[in-house]
């Protein structure tokens, strides 16, 4: 069994095939090419073909929104002379909207817009929701408080909160954040707060506290990691299901408004062109449907990873 | 029965109650003002104040909802601040017709579950296996908005067979009423049925293991009929409860495809009516949405009562 453990380990090289040993490797095949095993298990998750896809697909979608002053001297609220050109002419790569301004500055700086709003609203909603496992898990009358705060948040379809939302704090990111957050945090709370009920009770976790571990270090070295690999893939999952609601928000109006440029305000604008201009809907519809497949690919191979 | 009804009537009731009450405060608690939309530009103090009392926005805010709770126990919602008419019309107006695409969807979301669901356990080749998971993983992740625009651009456009938005009544004219009604329920079915497809075949795979297949098979009955006789009536009682509350994501996702097919329904007035802060419309909506909800969700545990009879006791 000692291949195992070398095998497994990093080295500079390719490693030689454990030859023949017993237990060594999955099969043959396995064993006549050698390969350099990854260790983390997320990363030997992200390293197949599928993570590879769903990582590049979200890169390069990253990569475009932040670097779109780079990418394009259109301002993207600029109104030209030019309505609804078609891709390529009047120096407008992929054409201008229905009030001449130009399409690829749009759609670079929603992809802007929309990451901003994932990348803020899923990071507080998995710390807020984290925040309220850690009371649930302190006292019995906290747990059942916080358990009906859950059930509450639940109990709203997603887009009816919006529009509550909406309704109580007005237009723009804050209110769709808000809503990402409120609908985030039920879900992580509810898997935290299952997890360190489960790992704390565990003979690991019982041990560390007969050793002399106080709380803290019991949580974040022994519960915490332990429970990670859920909220992993759920931090994937959350950004796709973000990314959806920030484009549905903004499509029926209640989200970013216009003059901004966002994915789903594009799309709704271009629904009275859909017949003779479809490429105008084009760009929003492909971004966040790779988006959200990218997102959904990422999640399926950190959950595969995670359970090897 | 009657007991158990009786027994989770309150607690609904409660819900429906604790529900108005949050809806009410809520809106009332925050900045903006809808005398300030409805005055126009630069009012004289005077315009503010008369609107106010004739709204009834200068009694305190107790006896405000105190008034609106027993109007709309009456079946009076009030007045719509900017659209105007009464709040019990335009909701009249629309509940027939998001019903009508809410009933479309979770027929086609039946429909297209119980079919994935069962080939999910009949196709055994691994191909077919990986066909039908994109096609669930497909309808689960893919949002309404882009779906809808695919639809309408392929089978109202590409290929003009179904109109492209609109609503024509089912009930006055069911031939073109199912034209308008197709799309949107397919596209509000799609993420349901992939939830009930899988409950569909989870469900199937534990009836196939149970000893009454055993036996069935020991007595060479068909497959196909253990399946479609024996296994599938077993499989379906979880599919009800699903479906049920299913019943509050279709409600989410009317309001997205509402405004993709310009159909006239629930959604598209709660959008206008969050847009313009009108404050009776926004209530009777949202109330009127977690009244359906709650309804819903004890129908379906009754309807479970009703099966297992276990349930009854507790």
């Amino acid at each position: 069994m000692a291949t195992d453990v070398l095998s497994a380990a990093p080295s500079p090289g390719p490693v030689p095939a454990p030859a023949h040993a017993p237990g060594a490797g999955p099969g043959p095949a396995a064993a006549a090419k050698p390969r350099r095993r990854i260790r983390n298990r997320y990363l030997r998750g992200l390293m197949t073909p599928r993570g590879i896809i769903g990582l590049a697909l979200v890169g390069v979608l990253l990569g475009a929104g932040l670097a779109a002053p780079l990418l394009t001297s259109h301002d993207p609220n600029f109104q030209s002379a030019d309505a609804l050109v078609g891709p390529g002419s009047a120096g407008h790569l992929y054409g201008t909207d229905e009030i001449g301004r130009d399409l690829l500055s749009r759609l670079l700086y929603s992809i802007r817009t929309d990451l901003m709003v994932v990348l803020i609203a899923v990071p507080l909603g998995l710390l807020i929701g984290g925040a309220l496992a850690l009371v649930a898990v302190t006292h019995r009358v906290a747990d059942v408080a916080v358990q009906r705060l859950f059930d509450l948040l639940l109990s709203f379809p997603s887009l009816i909160l919006g529009l509550t939302v909406t309704a109580i704090a007005g237009f723009g990111a804050g209110s769709i954040v808000t809503v990402i957050v409120l609908i985030e945090i039920p879900s992580f709370g509810r898997m935290l707060r299952g997890a360190i009920l489960v790992h704390r009770d565990r003979e690991y976790a019982v041990a560390a506290r007969i050793g002399g571990a106080g709380p803290l270090r019991l949580l974040t070295r022994h519960v915490l990691p332990n429970a990670a690999d859920p909220v992993v893939v759920q931090v994937a999952v959350a950004m796709s299901v973000a990314v959806i609601l920030e484009g549905a928000m903004s499509f029926i109006g209640i989200g970013i408004r216009p003059p901004d440029a966002s994915l789903g305000g594009m799309l709704s604008a271009s629904r009275p062109y859909l017949e003779d201009h479809p490429f105008y809907a084009l760009g929003p519809l492909v971004v966040i449907t790779a988006l959200v497949v990218g997102l959904n690919l990422i999640a399926e191979a950190l959950n595969r990873g995670a359970r090897r | 029965m009657t007991g158990y009804l009786l027994r989770r009537l309150p607690s609904a009731l409660g819900v429906l109650l604790l529900a108005s009450f949050a809806i009410f405060f809520i809106l009332r608690a925050v900045p903006g003002d809808p005398v300030a939309t409805l005055a126009g530009s630069d009012p004289s103090p005077e315009t503010v104040a008369a609107i106010r009392a004739d709204l009834g926005l200068d009694r305190p805010v107790l006896a405000q909802y105190g008034t609106w709770l027993a109007d709309v126990l009456r079946g009076d919602l009030g007045r719509s601040y900017v659209i105007g008419g009464e709040v019990s019309e335009l909701l009249s107006q629309r509940i027939g017709k998001s019903v009508e695409l809410t009933i479309g969807a979770l027929v086609f979301s039946l429909a297209i579950g119980l079919v994935l669901g069962v080939l999910g356990v009949t196709v055994k080749n691994r191909a077919g296996q990986a066909v039908l998971s994109a096609i669930n993983a497909i309808s689960l992740i893919v949002p309404a908005y882009v779906s809808g625009f695919l639809l309408v651009f392929l089978f109202a456009i590409t290929w003009p067979v179904l109109p492209p938005g609109g609503h024509v009544s089912v009930l006055s004219d069911p031939q073109i009423g199912f034209q308008y009604l197709l799309m949107p329920a397919l596209v509000m079915a799609l993420p349901p049925a992939a939830i009930v497809a899988r409950y569909v075949k989870d469900g199937l795979l534990q009836a196939l293991g149970e000893d009454y297949t055993r036996t069935a098979k020991s007595l060479g009955i068909p497959h196909r009929r253990i399946l479609w006789r024996h296994a599938l009536p077993n499989a379906l009682p979880p599919v009800l409860t699903v479906l049920g509350m299913l019943v509050g994501t279709l409600l989410g996702s009317a309001v997205i495809i509402e405004a993709v097919f310009a159909w006239p329904g629930l959604g598209t007035l709660a959008e206008q009516a969050v847009t313009r802060r009108d404050y009776p419309v926004i209530q009777a909506v949202l109330l009127f949405m977690v009244a359906v909800f709650v309804i819903v969700q004890l129908l379906t545990d009754l309807a479970y009562a009703l099966i297992d009879p276990r349930v009854r006791l507790r």
